[in-house]
């Protein structure tokens, strides 16, 4: 499914996707953020937890879900090390010292962010709608081998677009993890074809 | 606008009177649409609030971090959400439960929504307000459930080790008590042979003194004449087949006696621990039995009917007090003297056993109660009544059914 | 004669784009570079009139070309083509020498005016 040609356009796709997701974050904190290049894979839904683990740097995680759908449909992770992002708080607009449920909130809002930005960006390059709801909590400081096994996908692939952002002058880091399943896999496929055609 | 487009009046009609809090804000924070549902739940009518600052009209409002949210969206050009989990009044709206309360504010989930001018940039952002005091409700309804359901469980499971560990000290208490009813049949069975053992080494200890009168006697005054002499008064030809006979006799009292301890300590199996075993069900039988022996031969012939088994995964010394409390109910159920059969085969991938007997069978109204722990038809001081319910316990450890 | 012009990216699929948005009247001669070494070894070889680089690279990144061009007196004109569109990244690579930023995907518009602005071409 994932050809040569498929997996280069769509890295491509995603690193400008990615590009945008910083500069919206960098907007959005007024700091400069460090982008990783993004990497492309498909796996079966058993071997996300191990893939994961592997760019995973920290074994307890705390994971935000946020679905999108239209014309591209599957959900996308956003998982933060123990740190998580408290020390970004002052810079997104909270005053005081983060009660949990703040806490929450600015993972919420700052995976928003950035998957809006970052699968924004991609649908965007591809031509194709795509709508987000509501992010939701998945995971609350768990260790990342339960992350998917409290919540298995039943999917015969998933997608894996794995992207990481960090900031220079402040301790945060988050994966950004794209899971798609097979049929919508195809889908993508398809719309990458006609991109690689136009070319 | 194009004809596929709803009427305008249709559109604004909906926007007002929508179940929702629709409103929206330019990039001055200027209020520039505020529907019905603002309006009735805020108490400010749009005329008091199109046209102001936002923060103004609602100083109450968490304005630098309100600011931000709505200045990202603008500037991103994407959703921003709030949710009632974690931020559930971000404006104060009082409930709609005059009634029934319980609740003090409506809790609210928000949608930012940006809204593009002519051109990319975004003119407007506007949020959507709903009222999740329902779900609130429902939710914290169901936390609280599943709190208690899971404490309900960790209780469940601690009284399930209990239960657990009862039922071992009641296994092995029933096992002592087994024994102990089955001392004295032991004794017996013990003290016959230790008894003609011991009346034997009675007569080969006469028997030696004559021998030695006989070769004293040719030391003596009369010789080898003496000697024959008492040989003769003594009968050696009867006492050399009786000496053969008693050793014979002794030796196979002793091994009786051996037998019967052997077997003992395997039926108890005190000096291992329990452990899954493969093992041929014949042997464990032919164990118990021979435990038994002393209850049973009085009262019934034994009769084996052993068919093809091979051996099974299981605890030999708990099988062993299942057979032993089969045997021993069924000996005492002979009033006269009948036959205890044992037979053994294979069914499916199963095998089975059966212990049957020719006694007074049960009543029918006590058939669904004999393995109730407790249950016992037999007198007073006789039977504990834990028997059958242990049998079928161990059984059930066993995968296996036990049937009457 | 024509230009000589090299285009930076680790992605075949980047460079394309980039390509296919240059100037269609354009007189000049393409190579392509999917690295930073390889870059600064065409470089070296004496005949980059313009180059159009990367940032976000495995091994030598976009930044390290730079600071190696600054280093050995670049006479060349770099033109950043970067997915990497933070304000910071874009002032970065102009304090290095890159004479403009254009982001991914690429616009022709944009690429043109860029050319037109530096008199690469009229």
């Amino acid at each position: 499914m994932l050809t040569d040609d498929r997996k280069e356009a769509l890295q491509e796709i995603a690193n400008i996707g990615m590009g945008q997701a910083g500069a919206s974050i960098a907007q959005v904190l007024g700091e400069f953020v460090q982008l990783s290049i993004p990497r492309i894979l498909i796996v079966p839904p058993a071997e996300v937890p191990t893939t994961l683990a592997r760019t995973v740097e920290e074994s307890t995680v705390s994971a935000v879900r946020q679905a999108f759908y239209s014309d591209m449909r599957g959900e996308a992770l956003v998982i933060f090390g123990q740190h998580r992002c408290n020390d970004l708080a002052d810079l997104i607009g909270y005053e005081a010292d983060l009660d949990h449920a703040a806490e929450v909130e600015l993972l919420l809002d700052l995976s928003n962010i950035l998957v809006g930005a970052c699968l924004g960006g991609i649908a965007e390059q591809l031509n194709l709608a795509i709508g987000f709801s509501a992010p939701s909590l998945m995971a609350d400081a768990i260790p990342l081998s339960r992350l998917l096994q409290d919540n298995p996908v039943p999917w015969t692939a998933a997608l894996l677009v794995e992207v990481d952002f960090s900031l220079e002058k402040r301790s945060f880091a988050c994966n950004l993890v794209i899971l798609m399943p097979e049929a919508e896999i195809e889908r993508l496929m398809r719309a990458v074809d006609l991109f690689l055609e136009s070319l | 606008m194009s004809e596929l487009s709803p009427p305008p009046r249709l559109l604004d009609f909906v926007v007002d009177r929508l179940e929702v809090g629709i409103f929206a804000v330019d990039a001055e924070m200027k209020v520039v649409l505020w529907n019905h549902f603002m309006a009735m739940h805020s108490g400010h009518e749009p005329g008091r609030v199109i046209g102001r600052n936002l923060f103004e009209c609602f100083p109450e409002l968490p304005r630098v971090w309100l600011e931000k949210k709505i200045r990202n969206v603008f500037l991103l050009k994407n959703y921003a959400f709030t949710s009632w989990e974690q931020r559930p009044y971000l404006f104060h709206f009082q409930h709609n439960r005059p009634v029934t309360g319980g609740v003090d504010a409506i809790q609210q989930s928000c949608t930012f929504l940006p809204v593009k001018g002519a051109g990319d940039s975004v003119e407007h952002v506007c949020v959507s307000l709903y009222d999740f005091t329902d779900t609130a409700i429902f939710h914290g309804q169901l936390s609280h459930a599943i709190a208690d359901l899971q404490r309900e469980k960790a209780e469940q499971r601690r009284l399930i080790e209990k239960l657990e560990e009862a039922q071992n000290q009641l296994l092995q208490s029933e096992k002592l008590a087994s024994i102990g009813q089955l001392a004295a049949g032991v004794a017996h069975e013990i003290n016959n042979p230790v008894g003609f053992v011991n009346s034997n080494f009675g007569a080969l200890e006469r028997y030696v003194l004559d021998l030695f009168r006989v070769i004293d006697a040719l030391d003596g005054p009369d010789g080898l004449a003496g000697a024959q002499a008492i040989r003769q008064q003594i009968d050696y030809a009867f006492l050399k087949e009786d000496i053969v006979a008693l050793f014979k006799e002794s030796k196979d009292g002793l091994d009786r006696v051996k037998r019967i301890v052997q077997d003992l300590r395997d039926f108890s199996r005190v000096d291992s621990v329990q452990a899954w075993q493969k093992a041929n069900l014949q042997t464990c039988l032919d164990t118990t039995l021979n435990v038994a022996t002393n209850e049973i031969k009085h009262r019934a012939d034994v009769v084996k009917a052993y068919g093809q088994i091979p051996e099974v995964d299981c605890l030999p010394s708990q099988l062993n007090q299942v057979f032993l409390n089969l045997m021993v109910n069924a000996a005492q159920a002979m009033n006269q003297r009948g036959t205890l059969t044992l037979a053994t085969g294979c069914e499916g991938d199963g095998v089975w056993v059966s212990i049957s007997d020719t006694g007074s069978g049960i009543a029918p109204e006590n058939l669904n109660r004999i393995f109730d722990p407790f249950f016992t038809t037999k007198p007073v001081g006789k039977g504990t009544g834990l028997g059958l319910s242990v049998s079928y316990n161990i059984i059930a450890k066993h995968n296996g059914r036990i049937e009457p | 004669m024509p230009l000589s012009v090299l285009v930076v990216d680790d992605s075949p699929i980047a460079r394309k784009m980039l390509i296919r948005s240059l100037p269609a009247n354009w007189d000049i001669e393409i190579t392509q570079a999917g690295g930073g070494a390889e870059a600064l070894a065409a470089y070296r070889s004496g005949k980059v009139d313009v180059m159009f680089l990367d940032l976000t690279m495995p091994e030598v990144d976009g930044y390290q070309v730079l600071e190696t061009l600054q280093h050995e007196d670049m006479n060349c004109l770099v033109i950043v083509v970067s997915a990497d569109i933070q304000a910071e990244a874009v002032e970065r690579v102009k304090a290095m020498g890159a004479i403009a930023f254009i982001k991914k995907p690429v616009d022709a518009a944009r690429v043109e005016a860029v050319l037109r602005e530096y008199g690469v071409i009229v």
